[in-house]
């Protein structure tokens, strides 16, 4: 009996413990109430990403650098649209990806030279795959697709709030200029888009402004801003406003620009 | 149409012992745009298959960058290089881009400042698509986790697979104060990702029996400044150990685990051109593999870790079946490790 623990294959990276509980939560909770819209596959192919991340390689595949949506799961109509992706660490989060390049390449290891370095994650919970195509290095293939993906599930994981006693939390404020009546002195400097903390900032903020039906003036008034201010804020990043000028064409509002 | 002239640079070698390769070895290259059929199935391996020594052991991408080309001379290279690459090797187009970006100060001026005369950097791209001779060889590294290793013929190619064995022991419990040792370290690509992430205290002895590996080796420690954390010993897996035995807080080894029989269905780019050494597992490919079971024991220190790469699935699950029936009181918490294609790639414990 000792010998079959000892026998137990691991993972790479290990899969922590804490995932296992983030992985059953959604199915013993009753589905939330659907406000979130499902995206259409084909919306978010054109989508803007932050200009570090956009690929720049031409042998690319045709969905290279960019994102998409997958087959068969929906991230609009999941169970998975209340987990916090965002807080994950990427080795919970990657625990949760398949890395379909390389699935059925042979013996691998010695007996292969492949420089075939390309990344493509498959988010298995939202179907969300982001790719890296253009270092030489998988390792930091891997890490550039990781940090697509969060990008990737911040635009288009909506989760549900409840307006009637919002309280911004705490990265969405971290994401508000200083001037937000809402943002505590203790909540730090801004952090800006090429910050890897604004991915989850962004997201709370579209689970706002989808909350609101698109109306940047609300969405402001729950963040003590300004809707001038607000919509600057969200004019600073390319994929933001993509993202929040899809929601609101959803609602028939007129695209920020 | 084009007949490639030798470089009247003269031949220069780091190894003095090395004797010259005969020019006639140099003159092998086909013209560049006789014929483009086939190049990825050659259709029968070389019977002699110890690559042609490079005339210059310096790595392409580390050399000066002396020698002008006009752009114009570079950009008719190109097309004439690209024209070689058959289209069922699109990857190819990539290697291209890189070989220059590798070769060249920067590729957009006019003129281009090359690394290696034109003519030879024809040659190297010949011998690439037609010899099978590895990329990496030809620009002389591999970019491997966050670092770009030196490598050359002579010393194994880093593979994807074995970045993930630094994330391994470094989450071991003490790792950044702890002696590690890299046993078979070739180009010393892992010896050197663990040095960056040691502590003051931390220590790596990267440990090679070959020549060539200890040179290369030396030249990756020296490039990333960690001379003061890895210590590289010559010498066959524990023999250069002795004054440490007992005091590692881990062994790591990706040694040679290809089953001889087989070693001649390997992929050209490996078979032909990788050195034997670091490939041949012998019977089974289990015979380095269980000589480093077998002294584990002995180097590491109560509580100490191993990660060993193998050949994969059933190479993993007889390893860990062995040293939890074998030297079940030795080792605890031992297990097969997940690669990124779910192939059980590693083997890992703990000493008890």
């Amino acid at each position: 009996m000792a010998r079959a623990l000892l026998l137990r294959v691991a993972r790479y990276p290990p899969l922590p413990t804490s995932l296992v509980l983030s992985h059953s939560q959604p199915r013993l909770l009753p589905l939330p109430p659907l406000r979130r819209h499902a995206p259409s596959p084909h919306r978010f192919v054109p989508l803007a990403l932050p200009a570090s991340s956009v690929s720049t390689s031409s042998d690319a595949p045709s969905d290279g650098g960019g994102g998409r949506k997958g087959g068969e799961d929906d991230a609009g109509t999941g169970t998975g649209g209340c987990v916090d992706y965002l807080g994950m660490s990427d080795e919970e989060l990657m625990e949760q990806c398949e890395m379909g390049t390389f699935k059925a390449s042979g013996p691998g290891g010695q007996h292969r030279n492949k420089r075939e370095s390309a990344v493509r994650l498959k988010h298995r919970p939202t179907g969300i795959i982001a790719q890296a195509v253009e270092d030489r290095s998988q390792h930091m293939n891997r890490a550039s697709a990781l940090s697509r993906l969060r990008t990737l599930i911040a635009l288009k994981v909506r989760r549900p709030i409840n307006l009637e006693d919002y309280t911004p939390p705490v990265e969405l404020l971290q994401i508000l200029p200083l001037k937000s009546t809402v943002r505590g002195k203790d909540v730090g400097p801004q952090i800006g888009p090429n910050n890897s903390k604004f991915s989850p900032g962004m997201q709370a903020l579209l689970d706002l402004l989808f909350a609101v039906e698109g109306s940047v003036s609300d969405a402001a008034k729950l963040l003590g801003l300004s809707t001038g201010a607000l919509s600057r804020l969200i004019l600073s990043d390319d994929s933001l406003r993509t993202a929040a000028n899809e929601l609101r064409a959803l609602k028939g509002l007129k695209p920020l620009r | 149409m084009a007949t490639l002239s030798l470089s009247s640079r003269p031949l220069t070698f780091l190894r003095p012992n090395r004797t010259k390769p005969p020019l006639h070895r140099l003159l092998r290259h086909k013209p560049l745009a006789s014929s483009s059929a086939s190049a990825l199935t050659p259709p029968t391996p070389r019977a002699d298959p110890s690559p042609t020594p490079d005339p210059d052991p310096t790595p392409l991408f580390l050399r000066s960058a002396s020698h002008p080309v006009p752009a114009a001379a570079l950009a008719s290279f190109r097309r004439r290089a690209a024209a070689l690459v058959p289209p069922s090797a699109p990857h190819l187009h990539r290697h291209l881009r890189w070989l220059l970006v590798d070769a060249a100060a920067d590729p957009s001026s006019d003129p281009a400042l090359l690394r290696a005369p034109l003519d030879d950097l024809e040659a190297m791209w010949t011998r690439h698509v037609r010899e099978r001779r590895p990329f990496q060889y030809v620009v002389g590294n591999e970019h491997w986790r966050d670092l770009v290793v030196a490598v050359r013929e002579g010393v194994l190619i880093p593979r994807p697979e074995t970045e993930a064995v630094v994330d391994m022991i470094r989450k071991v419990e003490g790792f950044a104060d702890g002696w590690w040792a890299d046993l078979g370290t070739g180009s010393g690509a892992i010896a050197v990702a663990v040095a960056r992430e040691l502590g003051h205290e931390g220590r790596v002895f990267a440990v090679d029996v070959s020549e060539v590996a200890v040179e290369v080796a030396t030249l990756n420690v020296q490039r990333y400044g960690v001379q003061g954390k890895v210590e590289i010993r010559h010498g066959s897996w524990f023999e250069p150990l002795e004054d440490v035995k007992g005091k590692l807080m881990g062994v790591i080894s990706n040694p040679p685990y290809i089953p001889t029989d087989d070693l001649p269905g390997l992929q050209p780019e490996v078979g032909w051109h990788e050195p034997k050494l670091a490939l041949d597992g012998g019977k089974e490919g289990l015979e380095h593999l269980l000589h480093l079971c077998e002294g584990l024991s002995s180097v590491l220190k109560p509580g100490g870790f191993f990660v060993f790469e193998t050949n994969g699935n059933k190479q993993s699950e007889f390893l860990v079946d062995l040293i939890s029936t074998k030297w079940n009181s030795s080792f605890h918490n031992v297990e097969a490790v997940l690669d990124f294609a779910e192939i059980k790639r590693f083997v890992t414990g703990y000493r008890r």
